[in-house]
């Protein structure tokens, strides 16, 4: 049969007559078995029983580099990814991107055909255009094709081995191998320092003191998970951490410090001045103010006295030499840092090669573009026009999960497989090499990368999971199906990680000095939602809060007040951001202790595919911004206030508070925590009567000083409980339905601004103010001491949510699970959804129940046996996720729990305890090593 | 207790003559209607609005209860606010037939059949918010104690139950005491009547009323005892709904002041409302006979000593916000004149405390059109109250982190005016069917002032 598509005007009377008749004989048959054999289970596989979840471990990419997971799947469907804790750069952790992938898999607005232009073609069709355009047949050794291949970071052994086989047939194949969230200045700085490309691995866990200039690694990165743990290892009160950040926006990284300094980037090189200067290497005076010098002796102090424990760091947006000199500071000072050769093998900059492949595709040199899973189109600055660009390759094809906006300019649009449903592998930062295993059959008829790379080398095999294990099979040797399904349990390849390198760095011969100060800078950096845009279209992370900012479904300008107010901007006004002409708006939000002259705003929004409507004209693009591709800092900026006017939608209103926040995050110093006595547990009077206690007690307790505010939590909450998304509108209406949220605190204390994060889920109080006001006993305590909610008993009256003194309950305003989902997620909420947990229907409340089917599965499972859940044997969503192991949960009937002995920790405190509401969820105050804040 | 009759003070104008004369006047309306084009247009704006009403409803249960503003933090809006509004109206009526009959004010007379009937439509559209209010309004009847297979009842320690049976009685109460009063009228009118089959209707509702003196005799002192019966009724279902508020954690509801402050508010609004239905009556009807000027004087001192108290009890909460010291109330106090709320909240008390002091002056007490003005901005300004009670504590309590504003939607209005729209339509139907005005008692009050 022809394909349907090609025959233009359409159907002739043969054709009809000729569909006709097969249509007829199909019908006399059966439907057409799947291309692949299926057996029924005449026995039940081992371990697979109907309803219960099965756990893989797999791998899933950030900017390239794989992490880890556990997913897992309930009768073949991936419904929740989990951390693995054999992988380095998960440890069990979870974090947004990775625990948001689950519903990227469901996702309708995938790409799910080939498209050749506008028309719906097949992979045949695509494979007869290639070998076409590049002039190549199946049995010829080589083409002398222009082949240009766009790629992200590649670190996959079997995608570099498959882009080798692509070379050794197209021998004029150029790779252009660029990553929007790249280390350009840190190899720069390492090649300087080292000679050599490295990557500096610090090992947090060992590091007394850190300073960090202009550097956010606790923010959101491929490495996030792996980092925070480590610094959680060194965050508790005994032998604690030092951090001292010298930032010129707020990050995560500040927000965790003990000391922060806001300073403008161009100054950051001073610091790092008086600290060398400190070690012994005069690199001249360092211009600095009396207090940034003063910030700058004591943080040059703290390191030098902690030899072998201490440890400085550079951002990606400071220059080489920055680097290069932390580098000297850090060998100096026997830094806890591994250097490791790069997973990465590409040498070139990642800017370059952007700059490059527009400069050839205009040039006329690139005969046959080939994008695999990169949007250079978006990510490119407007200065090099790369649509055009893109759009004038004489032939062109675009492999990725959307129809993204490089897809829109490409002749070809070809789907790609997600991750849950190939097979693959991937390296962690340090080499670690993990297997990607398929979840589920692929839900279109996609491609893996390394089945596309395949096809266009025109390989005899083309299947992922041959692809996979001819690389492994080599490498492992000897047994190889053991050594496969090892693999491929653990989630991880033993002995894959890199050695470290015996290297010593160069002593910097100086370190330019600062440029003469601008106006305003603009500070670029990832969204900590949907990072370099990649997860724009993922309504559970468009929908997941700015960690500071508290901004859904946008992307703001924070400005400092002294510059906001000097342009005569208040908050969340809309102004214009002018950068070389180039006029972008966003929502204003006004940041204290915000380094004056910074300007800062974040990549990944403002995606303008019309064929991607969740991500389409939510936020602004300030990518396009610059005229070097990915720039993190951007000169000579103005602002004004706007006459247009973009919402600022957030979920809290209300973070800087003084005075008032005080009995609500409360902070203490490590001098105030030696003299303070374990907390009696109190019990004041009631009339109400306490329910009685049964078997089990379950508790919370959250510690603030391990939380940094990822989002993590969140999310894994959200995908865990089927929590809906709600959409733009309804959260300018003020409704959210996120069961977990993270308020955000921001108090002046010791001159400075501390700024921390509460993650605020029910608190299951004893006293619970929600049920004696429901007049139909929707809100019951259990025998567990649980607060639940009956959703088929609710009625929607919502006294219980106008009474919970801390807000935590959730109101279907709209059945936005069922009937009116926000944009087409019903049917993709429909297959991710927790088949052990309803689904809440229109008009009634909500709320966090400690994951109760978890608890119930746990108690299960120990009856089965007949013995108690054991410590650490249930496990809540939210802190499974949590990178930082703040979440603890367990049961209070036992005296020797992790929440028995945390709630007689001297830290421990009650959110509103004044109510006498006996709150089960608790606190653990934050600390900071002294008063002194800047 | 024992009365001295009232020689100065005539409630009842000269221009009338005889009792006849009263019975003509008020039966006109109902059995020689002359429809103006004020009563087609008045008639035409109100079920405009009642069809408003209908399509918002109709709405409302469509997409859900998301059509209005209400938010994560503000989970309460217009339709309590409406629901509390509307039933402090519904209290004058009652309160003005039962007390002012058991201590024999015979004003009264002039009033006391419309403002029941007020009390009866308002209690109607208020018992009506809290249905629309819910999420899941289908399953209303879960708070009504019924058998069941779940063998589940109420949860009685909610206010909401509490109020569902206060609203239950008293709109029974109400709708018997009502119609006691009426019975009488009800023969007045069957006598009258010309045609056979009003005559026929009348007379069955009249259940056989002759005007005996035994009839009379069981009829005054039923209707004393019911009016004693009332008046404590009166005063424990406004107290009872000021516990869906009280009887919370929330700073600025769980307050001791709250029952006799919304009793207070009730009766204040619901005397205003008497006072806006009085005059368009008087205009309407030709009553101007029976509803003087005197009466708006009499009302007049009532509005005047409720705004008094209403200042107090406003003065209370500010000082016990204060003093208690406690972060939440105070800060709750600084937000109701600062915050966004502020403009609304100084309406309110000029509405509500400032305005009404006018009322000192004989001038504007003695003023028809003065006393009606200022019983509409104390409708508005009671309003603003009910509403900000909401508003204001639910925007401003103990976590800033939820701290959010409330931004009405169309659909939040339009249901409030399709409430007003189908209150006046019943309003308009009754003054065309039922004697608007006791005939009988004004024929006593008239009876005795001239001494027939």
């Amino acid at each position: 049969m022809p394909p349907l598509t090609r025959r233009g005007p359409g159907l002739d009377r043969r054709l009809l007559l000729k569909l006709a008749a097969a249509a007829a004989a199909v019908s006399t048959t059966r439907c057409s078995p799947p291309d692949d054999e299926i057996i029924p289970y005449v026995d039940m596989p081992e371990g697979m029983v109907a309803g219960e979840p099965m756990r893989f471990a797999t791998t899933l990419s950030l900017s390239g580099y794989g992490r880890g997971f556990i997913a897992i799947a309930v009768d073949g469907r991936p419904i929740k990814i989990e951390g693995n804790p054999r992988h380095p750069y998960s440890l069990g952790a979870t974090d947004v991107f990775a625990e948001a992938e689950i519903l990227s898999l469901y996702d309708p607005g995938r790409s799910s055909v080939v498209h050749h232009g506008e028309q719906i073609a097949t992979w045949e069709d695509f494979a007869a255009g290639w070998e076409q355009a590049v002039g190549a047949r199946p049995d010829d050794a080589a083409s002398d094709a222009a082949v240009g291949l766009v790629t992200g970071r590649v670190v996959s052994p079997t995608t570099l081995g498959r882009i080798e086989a692509l070379r050794r047939r197209f021998p004029a194949l150029r790779q252009y191998r660029y990553e929007p969230v790249n280390d350009d200045m840190a190899r720069a700085g390492a090649k300087l320092a080292f000679g050599r490309l490295v990557a500096a691995a610090p090992r947090w866990d060992e590091a007394d003191v850190v300073l960090t200039l202009d550097a956010d690694p606790l923010g959101h990165g491929p490495e996030q998970l792996h980092i925070a743990r480590g610094f959680a290892a060194r965050r508790g009160a005994e032998h604690r951490q030092q951090l001292h950040a010298v930032e010129p926006a707020w990050t995560l990284t500040g927000a965790a410090a003990d000391f922060r300094l806001p300073l403008a980037p161009r100054q950051m090189g001073e610091v790092a001045r008086a600290v060398a200067r400190r070690l012994g290497l005069d690199l001249g005076d360092p211009v600095l103010s009396d207090p940034q010098r003063a910030f700058a002796e004591r943080a040059a102090e703290a390191l030098a006295t902690a030899q072998g424990r201490a440890l400085a760091m550079a951002g990606d947006g400071q220059p080489p030499e920055l680097h290069a000199l932390c580098h000297w500071i850090n060998g100096r000072l026997h830094a806890p840092v591994d250097y490791l050769p790069p997973v990465d093998p590409v040498e070139a900059g990642h800017a370059d090669e952007l700059q490059a492949l527009a400069e050839d595709l205009r040039a006329g040199r690139v005969a046959a573009l080939v994008i695999v899973d990169a949007n250079p189109v978006y990510d490119a600055p407007d200065a090099l026009r790369m649509a055009e660009a893109v759009a004038a390759a004489p032939f062109s094809a675009h492999l990725g999960l959307y129809p993204d906006e490089t897809a829109q300019h490409c002749q070809w649009r070809l789907p790609l497989s997600h991750p849950l449903e190939s097979w693959g592998d991937a390296r962690a930062a340090d080499g670690t090499a993990s297997l990607v295993q398929p979840l589920i059959r692929r839900l279109y008829d996609t491609r893996t990368c390394d089945e596309f790379l395949a096809l266009l080398a025109l390989s005899a095999v083309r299947d992922a999971y041959g692809l996979t294990r001819e690389t492994w099979a080599s490498w492992a040797g000897g047994d190889f199906a053991t050594w496969w399904r090892t693999a491929l349990h653990d989630g991880v390849i033993a002995d894959s990680r890199a050695a470290p390198l015996a290297l010593s760095p160069a002593r910097p011969t100086g370190l330019p000095p600062p440029d003469a100060p601008h106006a305003l800078t603009v500070v670029l950096s990832p969204d900590p939602g949907v990072w370099d845009g990649r997860f724009a279209a993922n309504p559970w992370l468009q929908e997941c809060p700015h960690p500071l900012t508290k901004q859904v479904w946008g992307n703001a300008v924070r400005l400092a007040p002294g510059d906001a107010a000097r342009a005569g901007i208040a908050d969340e006004d809309t102004v214009d951001l002018v950068v070389n002409g180039a006029t972008l708006s966003g929502p204003a939000v006004v940041t204290e202790a915000q380094a004056d002259g910074v300007v800062a705003v974040g990549w990944g929004q403002g995606r303008f595919s019309p064929a991607m409507p969740i991500a389409h004209g939510v936020g602004t693009r300030f990518v396009g911004l610059g005229a070097r591709p990915f720039s993190r800092l951007l000169a000579g900026a103005e602002i004004k206030k706007s006459d247009r006017s973009i919402p600022f939608r957030s979920t809290q209103s209300h973070t800087r508070l003084s005075g008032r926040s005080e009995a609500l995050f409360q902070l203490a110093t490590l001098a105030e925590l030696a003299t303070s006595r374990p907390e009696r547990e109190p019990a004041p009077p009631s009339m109400l009567g306490i329910p009685p206690r049964g078997d089990y007690a379950w508790a919370m307790v959250i510690d603030t000083d391990a939380c940094i505010g990822c989002n993590a939590c969140v999310v894994a909450c959200q995908a865990e409980n089927n929590v809906p998304i709600v959409g733009p509108e309804e959260i300018s209406q003020g409704r959210d339905m996120h069961w977990l949220r993270v308020d955000v605190y921001a108090r002046p204390q010791g001159g400075a601004m501390r700024t921390g994060f509460q993650p605020v889920p029910c608190m299951h109080c004893e006293l619970a103010p929600c049920e004696p006001v429901c007049p139909v006993e929707a809100s019951v305590h259990d025998h567990e001491g649980l607060n639940v909610q009956v959703y088929n008993r609710c009625i929607g009256t919502r006294f219980c949510e106008a009474n919970c003194p801390y807000k935590v309950r959730r109101f279907n305003w709209f059945a936005y699970a069922d009937g009116q989902a926000y944009g087409d997620f019903a049917p993709a909420l429909k297959a991710q959804h927790n088949p052990d947990v309803s689904a809440r229907g229109r008009g009634v409340m909500e709320k966090c129940n400690y994951c109760l089917q978890r608890i119930s599965r746990a108690r299960r499972a120990a009856e089965k046996e007949d013995r108690q859940v054991a410590e650490g044997e249930m496990v809540t969503a939210c802190q499974a996720a949590c990178p930082t192991r703040a979440i603890h949960f367990g049961d209070l009937n036992s005296e020797t729990s992790d929440v028995s002995r945390l709630r007689r920790a001297p830290r421990h405190y009650r959110l509103l305890e004044e109510l006498n509401t006996r709150p089960r969820t608790t606190y653990l105050k934050r600390l900071y090593v002294s008063d002194a804040a800047s | 207790m024992s009365v001295a009759p009232d020689i100065e003070r005539r409630w009842i104008a000269p221009s009338i003559e005889s009792r006849e004369q009263i019975d003509a006047i008020i039966a006109a309306p109902i059995l020689a209607p002359r429809h103006t084009w004020r009563w087609w247009l008045t008639l035409a704006v109100s079920g405009g609005l009642t069809l408003l009403m209908i399509v918002t409803v109709t709405w409302l249960f469509g997409h859900g209860i998301g059509i209005f503003g209400n938010n994560t933090t503000i989970v309460w809006g217009f339709p309590i606010a409406n629901y509390v509004w509307w039933l402090g109206i519904g209290h004058a009526g009652t309160l003005i037939s039962a007390l002012l009959l058991l201590t024999r004010q015979k004003w009264r007379a002039s009033l006391n059949r419309f403002a029941e009937t007020m009390t009866l439509f308002a209690a109607s559209m208020a018992g009506l918010f809290p249905i629309f209010h819910l999420g899941r309004p289908y399953y209303l009847y879960w708070i009504i104690p019924y058998p069941n297979v779940q063998g589940l009842w109420p949860q009685w320690r909610s206010a909401l139950v509490w109020d569902f049976w206060a609203v239950g009685t008293y709109i029974t109460f109400s709708t018997l005491f009502w119609y006691v009063g009426l019975v009488p009228d009800l023969a007045m009118l069957r006598d009258r009547a010309a045609r056979r089959g009003v005559r026929r209707l009348y007379g069955a509702f009249a259940l056989g009323w002759r005007g005996s003196a035994r009839h009379w005799e069981v009829y005054e002192r039923f209707y004393r005892y019911m009016a004693a019966l009332a008046v404590p009724l009166v005063v424990s279902v406004h107290s009872i709904v000021s516990l869906d508020f009280a009887a919370s954690l929330e700073p600025g509801w769980a307050d001791t002041i709250y029952p006799p402050y919304f009793v207070v508010g009730a009766l204040y609004s619901g005397f205003a409302m008497v006072v806006v239905i009085a005059a368009v009556l008087r205009w309407a009807c030709s009553f101007e006979a029976f509803i003087t000027v005197q009466h708006f004087e009499a009302i007049g001192k009532v509005l005047l000593t409720a705004s008094v108290i209403m200042g107090v009890s406003y003065a209370t909460e500010w000082f016990w916000g204060w003093y208690g010291g406690e972060r939440t109330e105070r800060h709750l106090v600084t937000f109701l004149f600062t915050g966004p709320y502020a403009p609304l909240y100084y309406g309110q008390l000029l509405f509500n405390v400032l305005a009404p002091q006018l009322l000192w002056l004989p001038r504007f007490r003695q003023s028809i059109l003065a006393v009606t003005v200022l019983s509409i901005l104390i409708n508005v300004g009671m309003w603003l109250e009910r509403i900000l009670i909401v508003w204001a504590t639910l925007s401003r309590d103990y976590l800033p982190s939820a701290w959010r504003i409330f931004l009405p939607t169309f659909w939040d209005w339009a249901l409030l005016a399709g409430s007003l729209g189908a209150f006046t339509f019943l309003f308009m139907i009754f003054a065309r069917v039922l004697p608007a005005l006791p005939a009988y008692e004004l024929g006593k009050t008239w009876a005795e002032e001239n001494g027939a």
